[in-house]
């Protein structure tokens, strides 16, 4: 009767054993929970215009000229702006023409803050041409 | 009398039924490698500027930071200026991946100038630069 009833119970359900595989898996569940970052940054793009297409510069164009000194501060056409009144004349410059050229020129020791201001602000009235240089 | 019928039936074997946990776990684990992107992070923490617009900047990009004391870090480490192009090169074979410069405000213009035309030169196409939200 014993040896009947273990054949019953192998025609029953049969059963996988899961444990191992379970053990498995949350090891490598554990594992990418642990080596995942959740990398959010906010930025923007930078370009510098290549050497080679320095020569491509209309002279004769009019173009927006920003300068960075090495105090911090913004000057537009030679006098000194705060950034409200920047955007503003960078605003009414591109309505003027679309893809007028924006160009910031910042003295090496300007800091990076005031650069990014301003580019924001550039990118933020809508420059197509928008580049910068740095002077000594 | 149905205490010991109760208690009799403990007595067996009990099976927990596995197939929705690991359903579950199947599902977490999918996620997590679907969602993970093995960045080098900087390891420093810079004060990033405030400006008055941003984009989302791609998660695979490299990460390079400018410190308030004009260093700049990849990994961990201080690479210096010099150290951009060919940590820049290095990543670039792996594929077209965009290059994120998180500079601090207080950083100079001149080396956040020069981290770019380093990794410019290095073939980097698109280059950017963190901004706080």
């Amino acid at each position: 009767m014993s040896v009947r009833s273990r054949f019953q119970e192998d025609e029953g359900t049969p059963e996988i054993e899961l444990s191992p595989m379970i053990d498995c898996i949350f090891i490598l569940l554990i594992f990418f929970i642990v080596t995942t970052v959740f990398v959010e940054e906010v930025g923007l793009q930078v370009n510098k215009p290549d050497a080679s297409s320095a020569s491509n510069l209309n002279e004769d164009k009019e173009r927006v000229t920003i300068e960075i000194t090495k105090a911090d501060k913004v000057m537009l056409d030679g006098s000194e702006i705060d950034l409200t009144a920047l955007a503003q004349k960078v605003k009414t410059a591109i309505a003027r023409d679309r893809e007028i050229p924006v160009s910031i020129t910042a003295h090496k020791d300007s800091s990076h803050g005031v650069f990014a201001s301003v580019w924001a602000i550039a990118t933020d009235a809508g420059a197509q041409g928008l580049s910068y240089t740095t002077t000594n | 009398m149905p205490r010991p019928t109760i208690s009799a039936e403990k007595d067996e074997e009990m099976e927990i039924n596995l197939s929705p946990m690991i359903d579950c776990i199947f599902i977490l684990l999918i996620f997590f490698i679907v969602t993970t992107v093995f960045v080098e992070e900087t390891g420093v923490e810079v004060t990033k500027p405030r400006i008055v617009t941003y984009d989302k900047l791609d998660k695979n990009s490299v990460q390079i930071a400018i410190t308030a004391e004009n260093k700049v870090i990849y990994g961990g480490k201080e690479i210096g200026v010099g150290g951009v192009a060919p940590q820049v090169r290095k990543d670039l074979a792996k594929g077209d991946v965009p290059i994120n410069i998180q500079a601090d405000a207080n950083a100079d213009t001149g080396l956040f100038d020069k981290v770019v035309t380093e990794a410019k030169l290095a073939g980097a196409t698109r280059i950017a630069f963190s901004s706080q939200e």
